[in-house]
């Protein structure tokens, strides 16, 4: 028993000031907005008064609220289209049979980790022939159509968890397949779509080299290409610069926070299966 | 994440499914559905994926400066990029960066997640989430954040040494040919820990305890233990996190992109920053080389297909 304490006792030893190191940037990123600018080159490391008015700056300079809300409608949208496709086909190759099924899934599969650093150049190419270049539309094409294949992968790993009885005893029944899909499937796979959600959203929110590549109308932009062009512009005046970073992150570590539950089982359920 | 173990369960199992019978009514509804639910997915990867992935490789065999059309120019992209001192680097940069951030972010993820499995499980939750916060920010904020702490002049990290008296430590970092890619290893280590550290986690938390019991009872030490228990049960789970550090070292941007921009000259320059500067010229507003660029583009894809090859083959050895 005495050892046993003595394990724990090291590991917390061991895991705190580890865990301090970690946290100090995101602890700096508060205290610096949180200054006076002119504190910044030489007052002490720790400020001794507070203000928000780095807060203000960045919040009325660089439009704060709108490129937060193209980010929130980005996201929903892509959120919203990638579960409709994601569901749709998930469910079709989990427990639907049709011909060439496993063709086209090993097809779908074999490109599933083709990053967008790879692809950006035919993507812009094709966006611009579409005429979707620097309009959200586009943007949202690109995101939906890169992520559903992922999505689908995660959905059809929940769907083939159901039992096959369920769906055979609601074809007895005389549901259409579409019927059976919406009132008894997807009831059933909640946690699933929180997964998918979760992750989405993340991923979404966070996106920057095709939103920053296919957007040059500023009012559209999303906030991390802004971020990034706020560096630029705001290199000397750290506290604003850390306000809109801080304002960024808000709405991230509140879903996270919100869903840590659902998003750690979900990864468990994911990475750790067998 | 989930899909790199699914994937491997799918190619196992495909060669051992019924074959598709045409027959009832029945069937013949889940025929059709089947086809409509794929096909808006279907759809879209033909277009936004397959295509692109198809040009793309088309691209890398032409010369074309994004007007009128493209011209054919067989493998000379290829070859240039061999005599290209720039091209060279980025590759080297790539790979070595990608090695290095891999081993440390499994050695570590594997470490943080041993302790976080002994200590009380109230400071678990504790240590799990600060461990976690980093990786759900956007690179783009990390980089940005780090790029101040690393500022040579009024940055933190400066300032601290300065603090405590080790003012002959300071450095400009991201601006030394010498001290910028290990900078960068901090930032790409500080925000993958988490994910790898509950990645690690839950394989842990799955291992049955009473093989560590009859260890015990065998007379094996805690080292042993790990040895002999630990580290087999977390192949599967090693085999994802180093694939997925590869894919993801292989594809890195963000981060070098927005603290770096591939500099100081060159030193810094990976092949998403190179193949980026090529095809969207940000520095000399030169006509973009989108050819060549789409070169860059090729070997890219190659290296993460290997990156998941590679996973297959790790899970697969683990297997027997």
């Amino acid at each position: 028993m005495r050892s046993k304490w003595l394990g724990k006792s090291f590991a917390t030893f061991v895991l705190l000031p580890f865990c301090l190191l970690m946290a100090f940037p995101f602890v700096w990123m508060l205290l610096t907005s949180l200054r006076e600018q002119n504190t910044i080159f030489n007052g002490p490391i720790i400020p001794r008064k507070f203000t928000g008015v780095a807060y203000k700056d960045a919040w009325t300079s660089i439009d704060f609220p709108l490129h937060f809300w193209n980010s929130v409608w980005i996201t929903s949208v892509t959120v919203i289209g990638v579960l409709i496709f994601a569901t749709l086909s998930g469910y079709a190759f989990a427990k639907l049979d049709f011909p060439f099924r496993n063709t086209l899934f090993v097809l779908l599969l074999t490109t599933l980790m083709m990053p967008s650093t790879a692809l950006i150049i035919p993507l812009y190419l094709e966006l611009k022939s579409l005429g979707l270049l620097d309009s959200q539309a586009g943007l949202l094409v690109l995101y939906i159509s890169g992520s559903a294949p992922f999505a689908m992968f995660l959905m059809r790993a929940f769907f083939q968890t159901l039992p096959d009885e369920l769906i055979e005893a609601a074809r007895v029944d005389g549901g259409s397949e579409l019927t059976i899909f919406r009132r008894v499937i997807l009831p059933l796979t909640r946690p699933g779509i929180a997964t998918v959600v979760i992750f989405q959203f993340l991923s979404t929110w966070n996106e920057f080299l095709i939103a920053n590549t296919v957007l040059r109308n500023t009012d559209a932009l999303p906030l991390q290409p802004v971020l990034f062009t706020l560096m630029g512009q705001y290199s000397t005046n750290w506290p604003a610069l850390t306000a809109g970073l801080t304002l960024s992150v808000v709405p991230v570590v509140i879903v996270y926070v919100r869903m840590q539950r659902q998003f750690v089982a979900g990864m468990m359920l994911g990475a750790v299966k067998n | 994440m989930a899909t790199a173990l699914s994937r491997q369960r799918v190619v196992e199992r495909s060669g051992a499914r019924t074959s598709y019978r045409f027959g009832s009514p029945l069937r013949k509804s889940q025929r059709v559905a089947g086809y409509l639910f794929v096909l808006p997915t279907f759809a879209l990867f033909l277009a936004f994926v397959l295509w692109p992935i198809l040009y793309t490789a088309y691209l890398s065999l032409t010369s074309w400066g994004g007007f009128g059309s493209p011209r054919f120019v067989h493998f000379d992209n290829y070859s240039r990029m061999l005599h290209d001192p720039i091209a060279r680097r980025a590759l080297i940069v790539t790979l070595v960066l990608t090695g290095v951030t891999t081993a440390i972010l499994t050695f570590l993820g594997l470490v943080t997640a041993v302790l976080v499995n002994v200590v009380w499980s109230k400071v678990g939750v504790v240590v799990r989430t600060i461990l976690f916060i980093p990786g759900i920010v956007s690179f783009v904020v990390s980089a940005v954040l780090w790029k101040l702490i690393y500022d040579p002049n009024i940055g933190t990290l400066n300032r601290l040494l300065g603090a405590i008296g080790l003012d002959s430590l300071q450095h400009p970092w991201l601006a030394d040919h010498k001290t910028v890619l290990p900078a960068i290893v901090v930032v790409t280590v500080w925000g993958g820990l988490g994910f790898n550290m509950l990645i690690y986690f839950a394989g842990l938390q799955s291992i049955d305890p009473n093989l560590y019991e009859a260890a015990a009872m065998d007379g094996a030490n805690t080292v042993q233990q790990f040895r002999h228990i630990t580290v087999p049960s977390l192949r599967i789970v090693t085999g994802l996190i180093v694939s997925l550090g590869l894919l993801n070292g292989f594809k890195a941007f963000d981060i070098i992109f927005v603290m770096t921009g591939g500099g100081p000259n060159h030193a810094s320059e990976v092949l998403g920053t190179y193949l980026y500067s090529l095809a969207f010229g940000s520095t000399s507003g030169s006509i973009p080389q989108l050819g060549y660029a789409s070169a860059f583009s090729v070997v890219t894809m190659v290296l993460c297909t290997l990156a998941v090859i590679a996973q297959l083959w790790l899970t697969r050895r683990a297997d027997r």
